[in-house]
């Protein structure tokens, strides 16, 4: 029986465009049926994002824009997916973290996918399984609609690891509200999929097992509305909420890369990241 | 007030925490000339910048049947100049608590009304007990919440913070959970006192670098920083608050509630 908290590669639609051909690195575009997938492929680390990662992704949202954008463009909804048992564990800053340089970059890549991701014209839908932490959370939390399942794990753990969510906090706010937003970030931590559902950071929490049909539903309920109406409605409330603000956000990548290039933040990544007898680069916090 | 009576604030420091407890519980807490003093200086002993340690995290609690009530009215009834000092005080010091390094936990049990609600809005975090109460009936006495709206548009959005401010209506714990006002509910004062104490120890444990640095970023998003919300914003809602309850009209009917209240009891 297929393990209903994976997204397999073969899950994915059949018909599929040329464009996948061009993706297949870390993240891949397929569009079928007015509906495009943008599919994280890095299972082996519990799609971590790392910068090739982001690169990838960045060029799947931007393909999927460019697509949108196009007059005989079909699309009517677009899934954020990953392969493998998790949605995405979150940043992978291992290989960039005595590297000032490059770590700025990673987090810019970040907040400027993450801005990106929120322009696409069309409704978008994290579909999450296992876990969204962090900068993961932040990728669910920036797409208009987001479902997971009861034994999903979600939140950001960031000041757990003398991390400053930065990045991701706009968004939050955005979502939840900057009261609730608050006491989410500055308290860390993570929680189920159902306690996300409860807190506003989740649209949905189904069985594992509804998982795909909740979100073909959601897409398909999307697809019967007029596809102008949907583009206007999004640009309004992303213009109304403050998601086309780029200082913000690029503001935000600066300060995150600071305070990871700080001893507190050194010291305790160090200690995450330092070799364990299973390896992987878990990127939960430490209780 | 003399000193041999009981300390109106009670500071205690264990490790990165320190607690402050309002402790006039035969008052409800009512901000009053002398609270006011020894809450600003019990922030000052903990901010100063000898203090080689400041605190990471604050607990702000309250001893007695209610968190806050809001302010010594009895005082303002006696002295007309008060209510505008006690609104010009409490705008600075909500203020001050929004921009403290300190990330700062509200442990609210009973009311948390008027003064007592904009002190818990300017809070990072809010645990309460299932019996807390919130909201500003400060109409009744001719006077405008304006002096917290700015804190209060942040923290509950600008739809439940025109409801709260214009209606002058009190909400329970539950409700003000639902409006974003409070993150967590408790059944009594024990479980309270339990989950805030768990919270105020993990958020010690973490990187005090960070957490400073979350929240004052999280100052500048939601605009609750001296560029946004609390810098110009605030410094004119204090001053159209103090213009209010510099009219007749505020004057009348502050006497008015004092004398029907004095009368009921």
């Amino acid at each position: 029986m297929r393990d209903p908290l994976r997204f397999a590669a073969s899950a994915r639609p059949k018909r599929s465009t040329t464009l996948e051909r061009t993706m297949t690195e870390r993240a891949s575009l397929t569009i079928a049926d007015g509906c495009a997938t943008i599919l994280l492929r890095r299972a082996e680390a519990r799609n971590a994002l790392d910068c090739d990662t982001i690169a990838a992704l960045r060029r799947c949202i931007d393909a999927a824009a460019a697509e949108c954008n196009s007059k005989r463009s079909a699309i009517r909804s677009i899934v954020l997916a990953g392969e493998g048992k998790c949605f995405c564990a979150g940043m992978d800053l291992k290989g960039v973290l005595h590297d000032a340089v490059r770590m700025g970059d990673m987090l810019r890549g970040l907040s400027s996918a993450l801005l990106a991701l929120r322009q696409l014209p069309v409704p978008t839908i994290a579909r999450v399984q296992g876990a969204a932490i962090g900068g993961g959370c932040g990728l669910a939390v920036v797409c208009d609609f987001a479902i997971t399942h009861p034994e999903a794990k979600l939140g950001y753990p960031e000041v757990d690891l003398g991390v400053c969510p930065a990045v991701v906090a706009p968004w939050l706010v955005r979502r939840i509200g900057a009261g609730p937003a608050r006491a989410m970030l500055l308290a860390g931590g993570t929680m189920g999929g159902e306690e996300a559902a409860a807190r506003g950071l989740v649209t949905r929490c189904v069985p594992a097992a509804d998982l795909d049909a909740e979100v073909a539903t959601l897409a398909a309920r999307l697809a019967t509305g007029g596809a102008n109406a949907l583009a206007c409605t999004k640009r309004m409330l992303n213009e109304l909420d403050g998601s086309l603000d780029e200082k913000i956000a690029a503001e935000a990548a600066e300060l995150s890369a600071r305070v990871i290039a700080g001893p507190e933040a050194q010291a305790s990544l160090t200690r995450l990241y330092a070799p364990k007898p299973q390896g992987g680069p878990a990127a939960h916090p430490p209780r | 007030m003399t000193t041999n009576e009981q300390p109106l604030i009670i500071s205690q420091r264990a490790g990165r925490l320190l607690t402050i407890t309002l402790n006039d519980p035969r008052r409800r807490n009512a901000l009053g000339t002398a609270l006011f003093d020894q809450l600003e200086r019990a922030l000052d002993l903990a901010t100063a910048p000898e203090v080689s340690d400041p605190p990471s995290v604050i607990v702000l609690g309250a001893t007695g049947s209610a968190f806050c009530a809001g302010f010594d009215l009895e005082a303002c009834v006696q002295d007309a100049a008060l209510l505008p000092t006690f609104v010009d005080r409490l705008g600075r010091l909500t203020a001050r608590i929004r921009a403290l390094p300190a990330v700062v936990v509200a442990r609210v049990q009973g009311a948390a009304l008027a003064g007592g609600c904009a002190l818990v809005m300017s809070c990072d975090i809010v645990h309460a007990s299932a019996d807390a109460t919130f909201g500003y009936p400060v109409h009744r006495i001719g006077v405008s919440p304006a002096v917290n709206v700015p804190v209060l548009l942040a923290t509950a959005g600008l739809g439940a913070a025109r409801r709260i401010a214009l209606s002058g209506e009190i909400i329970t714990a539950r409700q003000a959970e639902s409006l974003g006002m409070v993150q967590s509910v408790h059944a009594d004062e024990r479980t309270l006192h339990a989950a805030v104490a768990a919270l105020a120890e993990s958020l010690c444990a973490k990187g005090p670098h960070a957490l400073r640095t979350t929240k004052a970023w999280l100052n500048q998003v939601d605009g609750t920083d001296a560029a946004g919300f609390l810098g110009a914003a605030a410094t004119r809602a204090v001053q159209a608050t103090i213009d209010v309850c510099r009219t007749a009209e505020s004057r009348s009917m502050l006497e008015s509630f004092w004398q029907q209240r004095r009368s009921r009891a």
